[in-house]
């Protein structure tokens, strides 16, 4: 038997820095800790102390798992830009991992996952076990679809969406860390496609307004 | 402390995704690659660079750019001995990536990190391709920049003047957009300003009048915008010599106050420095070919990289980190992404102030 695959998870998705270190289903270590500012800083050393306090190091690993959100545009992007690095020098897979899938993960129940997504909206995943999840969508909280009696909701915003809902909250499994690092340990058959941030959201930018102009012959 | 050093540059500051490999041993360094991933596709619509377009786009493509340049480079990180990265100033979506892509890339294999500073990768260019010695007077000249430097040492820079308002690079695009002509602007202006006749309109020279070596740019602009209007109006369009000419007046203007600064800068200088200075640019506007000839006519060895070397590229990272590391001016706290980062920090900021500082 080859040994289980030893991954390095982490997430800077919202206002925090989160790490966890994952031998195939066994979490070795997990942290996280709030952090609103200084998150470029924070990481990677972060990462370094939780394979020192195993005796472990860089090279010891087997792939990387990284949040790849939704959530805060610039945390998602310094997650991804450093496993992307890191992946590079080590020459080994990083595996993005949304904070939908890691909500649901072990994925043995109905979850409708639930993240923040500003200006009153929501973004959301449905997960059903043993079916290919939903596309993500946003909605304003107060006007999300009905879901069916048997989901619950789990998330940043699972308490309101529950209650605007009429369903019951389901904690999710594991710390998000803990939930990246243990289903990227489990995608054995990952095809090598770099993590990608996940925005849901076009980018801010408004068309030149430019009228054009005549040019005469 | 070895002084031969394979160097890993990372630039991701504005709307260019770049990465380098220098081979380094004093008093020069080698190319050898520099790879640049623009990204004006996907800002064209909007006329102008959006940052949260440029972040996302500097994310995904930062690992594949440095992929590139080692693979150029024929060689692997192995044989890296310093990472260099722009960690400022600039649009800090793009820096953030870059500087997280760097440290990820450093942890994992153990190598020595240097932030770096844009403009320094500017500034110190000469160096690099024309082994220019220490002082000598850079006119960096952009879409987001226009100042005189003396530089004195690789962390020396005395602004001597600069602009108040605009960057030239900007007046450029904004003259193209006003006139129907492609962006980015800077080549576009000066191909139509090619046929064009500089005489039939008189823009404005800004501040030629004070004898410093500070410009503004922004009424230059306003005034092609009435030029335009005007012609609009009375004709109900543009004719091609209409936009030729007005290319053609506006570029003459642009030239005249840059040289008209460069020779006060170049005197500011001599009275700090002592001797003359020779005189350098870099920076996209520097890709101006009547720039660089009037600048020319100022200062005969007029330094002026090649073009892909004046435009952002990976290359002048790697070096002014090389440089920095040299000298033992490695700071951890360079690394810490910097929106705003003046060279000279002496000197009363010019541009921004109040909370957030001076602004480059």
């Amino acid at each position: 038997m080859p040994p289980e695959p030893l991954v390095l998870g982490f997430d800077t998705s919202a206002a925090h820095c989160a790490a966890a270190l994952v031998q195939g289903a066994q979490v070795l270590s997990s942290r996280h800790i709030p952090l609103g500012r200084g998150q470029t800083e924070a990481l990677i050393p972060m990462l370094e102390e939780t394979l020192s306090e195993h005796q472990l190091s860089w090279s010891d690993l087997t792939a990387i798992g990284v949040g790849t959100g939704p959530g805060n545009f610039t945390g998602i992007r310094i997650s991804v830009a450093a496993a992307r690095g890191l992946a590079l020098a080590l020459g080994i897979p990083a595996i993005g991992v949304t904070t939908f899938a890691a909500l649901a993960h072990p994925g043995d129940n109905a979850v409708l996952a639930a993240v923040q997504a500003g200006r009153g909206h929501v973004a959301t995943q449905l997960f059903r076990p043993g079916q290919p999840p939903a596309p993500p969508a946003i909605h304003p909280l107060d006007q999300h679809p009905p879901v069916d009696d048997d989901v619950r909701i789990s998330g940043d915003v699972a308490a309101s969406l529950a209650d605007i809902l009429g369903r019951v909250i389901l904690t999710p499994a594991h710390p998000l860390a803990e939930a990246i690092a243990l289903i990227a340990a489990a995608r054995r058959d990952h095809d090598g496609t770099r993590p990608t941030p996940l925005y849901l959201r076009p980018p801010n930018a408004a068309r030149s307004t430019e009228p054009p102009v005549q040019i005469l012959t | 402390m070895t002084h031969n050093l394979t160097v890993l540059g990372i630039e991701s500051s504005c709307d260019d995704t770049a990465a380098a490999v220098l081979r380094c041993s004093p008093p020069g360094g080698e190319i050898m690659s520099s790879v640049v991933f623009g990204q004006g596709a996907l800002h064209a619509e909007f006329g102008g660079v959006v940052p949260e377009i440029a972040a996302r786009a500097h994310a995904e493509k930062l690992d594949l750019a440095v992929e590139q340049a080692l693979g150029e480079a024929g060689c692997g990180l192995s044989d890296i001995g310093l990472i260099a990265v722009t960690s400022g100033p600039g649009l800090i979506g793009g820096v953030m990536s870059g500087v997280m892509c760097a440290r990820g890339l450093a942890a994992g294999r153990g190598l020595p990190l240097i932030g770096v500073n844009h403009l320094a990768g500017h500034a110190l260019t000469p160096r690099l391709t024309d082994n220019a010695a220490y002082p000598y007077v850079m006119l960096l000249v952009s879409g987001g920049h226009c100042q005189f430097l003396l530089v004195q040492a690789a962390d020396r820079f005395t602004r001597l003047g600069g602009t108040i308002d605009d960057a030239p690079g900007e007046a450029f695009d904004k003259v193209a957009r006003i006139l129907g002509l492609e962006q980015p602007g800077g080549p576009a202006v000066e191909k139509a300003a090619r046929d064009g006749d500089p005489h039939r309109f008189r823009f404005p020279r800004p501040l030629l009048d004070r004898d410093n070596a500070d410009m503004s740019f922004s009424g230059l602009k306003t005034a092609v915008l009435r030029q335009r209007d005007q012609l609009i109006t009375d004709q109900g369009g543009l004719y091609p010599r209409d936009r030729q000419d007005i290319c053609a007046g506006f570029q003459a203007a642009i030239c005249d106050v840059l040289s008209h600064k460069t020779r006060l800068a170049l005197d500011i200088a001599t009275g700090i420095a002592g001797a003359n200075p020779p005189l350098a640019v870099a920076g996209g506007v520097a890709a101006n070919s009547a720039i660089r000839s009037a600048l020319t006519k100022v200062s005969t060895g007029l330094m002026a990289p090649p073009q892909r070397l004046c435009t952002d590229n990976a290359a002048m990272i790697a070096w002014a980190g090389y440089e920095k590391h040299m000298a033992g001016h490695a700071d951890p706290g360079d690394l810490v992404p910097r929106p705003r980062w003046p060279l000279d920090d002496q000197s009363a900021p010019l541009l921004g102030s109040g909370k957030k500082g001076a602004k480059a």
